[in-house]
C-alpha cells in the first residue's frame, strides 16, 4: 500500500525568508510535500490583525495572516521556536513563543502544528532539534541525518549566492542605498517590497545591511554595539559597520513596533555619522504614497548633497 | 600615596527594592549610595524626552531616574543584564546619557558573561578593589534576605490593607517598615523592623468579610510591581475592598527560581510547550492557579511595547474563556492618566463584585 504523503505548511513571514531553504530541502528529502502560503497582500494582512493582539508587531500580524491562509490546507504547518544561538545572539522574544502563541491563537482550528526548538544557551542546537523534529514524523534517524545535512548544505549555497550577488552590486556606479532591515520585512511584498522597487524605479540601488558574510558581520558588530544580543540585529549592525563606506545613504527599515529595532536603530542613529540617514517605521498603512514621499525627499537630500541635484 | 576614591553608586527606582540596592552597596561594596529622588511625572517627562518613540516604557523611567541620580551626585550607575529588551538597555542608556554630556561610570552587567562565577569577581572588585570578601558575602546575603522581607510584607500589606481600620493604621505599619529598610545599617536593624512590621500588621484588627473578592495580579516585571508605574493599581483596588495577591516578585522570580523554572511549567504545560519569555511560565502559572483557587477576577499589567507580556496574552484569553474569570488587561504608557484608570478599576470592580453576588 502506498504511504500517504505528508504535507508541511510554511507560512511565508517571519523565519520563512531566512531559512526556506533549509525547510524545504530538509522536508522534500524526508519525501514529504511542502505547502506556502501565498504572498503577504490585504487579505492575509486584514486576517492576522483580526487574530493579534492589538499591540502586537506588523511582522507578527501578516505571520498570523499566513498561518490562518494554511489552516485546514496541509497535515503540520510549522512554527519554530527560535530562541538563541549561544550568548548574545538571541532572537527577539517572539520567536521564543511563537509556537505557544499560534497554538493558543488556533486551539479551535484542529490544525495540527510541528515545532523544533533552537536554544543553545540550554544545550538544545539546531542539529538536534532537526534530528528530533524527523523522528517525531517517522523517520529513521539516518535519513534525518541525511536530510538535514543536504538541507543544511543547501541553505549555505543559497544564501551564499544571494550575498554574492549583492556583494556585485557594490561595484556598480550609481547612488546606492543601504537598507538595515530584518529579512522578513524587506522581503515581504506589503512590508518592505514597496520601498525597495520605489527606490529601483528611481534609479537608486538597493542594498541590503543583513546580506553579508554572516560570521564576519558578527565580528563586525561589535564595532558599533558591544553589548547587542540580537542575532539579526548584530548581522545588520556588522553588515553597516563593514559597508557604510560603499554607499550613499542609509534608510534603517524596520515594522512598527519592533522591539529590537526600536533600540538598536536608536543607536546606529547614535553611532552612525558622516552619512545620510533615514529611519523608516512602516506601519499597516493602506497605500504607498506616504512612504514613497519620504523616499523621494531622503534620494533628493543625497543627490543635493552631493551637488548632483 | 594615592587614595582610591569612594563611589557614589546609583541604580535607578525599581518598586521598594532600592532599600535593598542600597543596603548591599554601602555596607557589602562599602561605596556610597545615592538614592535617586521618588519617582515622579518630571522623571518620566525627562526619560520620555530622551527615549527612542517606542521602546519598552520602564526604559524610559530608568533613563529619567538615572537622570535625576546623576544630578543627585551618583558618580557610578549600575545597569542589569536581561532576558528581553532589558538585556540592551545599558548600552542605549549609557550612549544617551553621554550624548546629554553626563560624566560618570557606567557598570553594565550585560557586558559580563553572567553564566561564569569568577565574572562576579570582576565586578564587585571594580565597585570596590580593596573589598573585604567576608564582609561582602555576608552582607549580600542579608541584602538579599532584606529583599525577602520587603516581598513578604508588601505581599501581607497588598492582600489585607483593603480591611484595615479607617485611620490609615495599617498604611502606616507598612510605611514603618519600609523606613526602617531604608535606613537599616546592619543585620540588627533589618531584622527588628522585619519583626516588628510582622506583629504590627498581625496586630491590627481586621474587618474582612468571610469571602471577601480576591484579585491576582500579574504581568511585566517592572510595571506589575512598580507603584508609580502602574498608577497603584494594587492599592486602588484594595482601597476598594479588595484582596490583592501577587506572586511576582524577586523573592519568587529570583531567588527561588535562579535558573529557569521547570517546575512551574509542570502544570501548564497543556497551555504552554515551551518558555514563552523571560516571566511568561510564572504569569501562565499563577494566572491558572488564580483561577482554579477561585478569585474573582485578574489584572494583567503590563509596559506599552512589553513584546513577552503582549504574546502571554492569548493564553490569558484562553485561560479566562476556560476558568470564566474575567481578565482586565492594562497598558501602561508614559501618558497613562490616574483618572482613566481609575474608571476602569470601578467597572472592573463592579463586573466582579456583581458575578460575585450572582454565582
Amino acid at each position: 500500500m502506498e504511504k500517504q504523503t505528508i504535507t508541511i505548511g510554511l507560512p511565508r513571514a517571519l523565519l520563512y525568508y531566512r531559512y526556506y531553504a533549509l525547510w524545504r530541502t530538509f522536508f522534500q528529502e524526508l519525501g514529504m510535500e511542502v505547502a506556502v502560503s501565498g504572498p503577504t497582500d490585504r487579505d492575509i494582512l486584514e486576517r492576522g490583525t483580526a487574530l493579534a493582539i492589538d499591540e502586537a508587531c506588523l511582522s507578527l500580524k501578516i505571520y498570523l495572516g499566513h498561518v490562518a491562509a494554511l489552516v485546514g490546507r496541509c497535515d503540520y504547518i510549522l512554527v519554530p521556536r527560535v530562541s538563541n544561538f549561544g550568548r548574545h545572539r538571541s532572537m527577539c522574544t517572539r520567536f521564543e513563543s511563537t509556537p505557544d502563541l499560534v497554538r493558543s491563537v488556533f486551539r479551535n482550528s484542529g490544525q495540527e502544528f510541528l515545532s523544533y526548538e533552537v536554544d543553545e544557551e540550554q544545550k538544545k542546537d539546531e542539529a538536534a532539534a532537526f534530528l528530533e523534529l524527523g523522528r517525531a514524523l517517522g523517520r529513521s534517524p539516518k535519513d534525518v541525518r541525511r536530510a538535514y545535512k543536504l538541507a543544511k548544505k543547501a541553505q549555505a549555497a543559497h544564501y551564499k549566492a544571494r550575498v554574492q550577488k549583492y556583494e556585485q552590486q557594490y561595484r556598480r556606479s550609481g547612488l546606492k542605498v543601504l537598507i538595515a532591515a530584518h529579512s522578513y520585512v524587506i522581503e515581504d511584498p506589503y512590508m518592505g517590497r514597496p520601498v525597495t522597487d520605489y527606490l529601483k524605479r528611481v534609479g537608486v540601488i538597493p542594498l541590503r545591511a543583513d546580506m553579508v558574510d554572516r560570521d564576519g558581520a558578527l565580528k563586525h558588530s561589535r564595532e558599533l554595539s558591544s553589548t547587542c544580543k540580537w542575532e539579526i540585529s548584530r548581522e545588520i549592525l556588522g553588515g553597516i559597520a563593514m559597508h557604510r563606506g560603499d554607499v550613499d545613504g542609509v534608510i534603517l527599515l524596520s515594522a512598527f513596533p519592533c522591539g529590537p529595532d526600536a533600540m538598536v536603530n536608536e543607536l546606529i542613529a547614535r553611532r552612525v555619522k558622516g552619512v545620510p540617514m533615514l529611519n523608516l517605521v512602516l506601519d499597516s498603512q493602506s497605500g504607498t504614497a506616504g512612504v514613497e514621499t519620504r523616499l523621494e525627499s531622503f534620494i533628493d537630500i543625497i543627490r543635493f548633497q552631493e551637488g548632483k541635484l | 600615596m594615592s587614595e582610591i576614591k569612594t563611589r557614589n553608586v546609583s541604580f535607578p527606582r525599581y518598586a521598594e527594592y532600592n532599600c535593598a540596592f542600597k543596603y548591599i552597596v554601602e555596607q557589602a561594596l562599602g561605596c556610597k549610595y545615592v538614592m535617586p529622588p521618588a519617582l515622579t511625572k518630571h522623571t518620566m517627562e525627562l526619560g520620555t524626552k530622551y527615549s527612542p518613540d517606542f521602546v519598552c516604557t520602564p526604559f524610559k523611567t530608568m533613563l529619567g531616574s538615572m537622570i535625576e541620580a546623576l544630578e543627585a551626585g551618583a558618580d557610578t550607575l549600575l545597569m542589569t543584564h536581561g532576558l528581553c529588551r532589558l538585556g540592551y538597555y545599558g548600552e542605549l542608556l549609557e550612549q544617551i546619557l553621554r550624548d546629554l554630556g553626563y560624566q560618570f561610570e557606567f557598570i553594565n552587567l550585560s557586558e559580563y558573561d553572567m553564566s561564569k562565577k569568577k565574572e562576579y569577581i570582576r565586578i564587585v572588585r571594580r565597585f570596590n578593589p580593596r573589598v573585604n570578601y567576608a564582609r561582602f558575602l555576608v552582607q549580600f546575603m542579608e541584602g538579599l534576605r532584606m529583599t525577602e522581607y520587603v516581598d513578604e510584607i508588601t505581599c501581607e500589606y497588598y492582600k489585607n490593607c483593603g480591611f484595615g481600620p479607617s485611620d490609615g493604621q495599617y498604611r502606616r505599619a507598612y510605611q514603618d517598615f519600609l523606613t526602617a529598610m531604608y535606613t537599616a545599617q546592619g543585620r540588627a536593624d533589618v531584622e527588628a523592623g522585619y519583626r516588628a512590621a510582622k506583629r504590627a500588621l498581625q496586630s491590627i484588627p481586621l474587618s474582612k468579610p468571610q469571602r471577601p473578592l480576591r484579585v491576582g495580579i500579574v504581568g511585566e516585571f517592572y510595571t506589575a510591581m512598580d507603584a508609580f508605574s502602574n498608577l497603584e493599581v494594587e492599592q486602588k483596588l484594595a482601597d476598594m475592598g479588595v484582596e490583592v495577591h501577587r506572586w511576582m516578585n524577586v523573592t519568587n522570580q529570583f531567588l527561588r527560581y535562579g535558573s529557569g523554572q521547570k517546575n512551574l511549567r509542570v502544570k501548564v504545560r497543556d497551555l504552554c510547550q515551551y518558555e514563552m519569555g523571560p516571566t511568561s511560565t510564572a504569569n501562565i502559572w499563577y494566572a491558572r492557579e488564580c483561577a482554579e483557587r477561585g478569585y474573582d477576577g485578574l489584572v494583567h499589567i503590563k509596559s506599552a511595547g512589553c513584546t513577552p507580556e503582549i504574546d502571554v496574552m492569548p493564553v490569558l484569553q484562553n485561560i479566562s474563556a476556560d476558568y470564566k474569570i474575567p481578565v482586565l488587561y492594562l497598558t501602561y504608557d508614559a501618558q497613562t492618566s490616574d483618572v482613566g484608570l481609575m474608571t476602569r478599576l470601578e467597572a472592573f470592580y463592579d463586573m466582579i463584585d456583581m458575578r460575585k453576588k450572582v454565582l
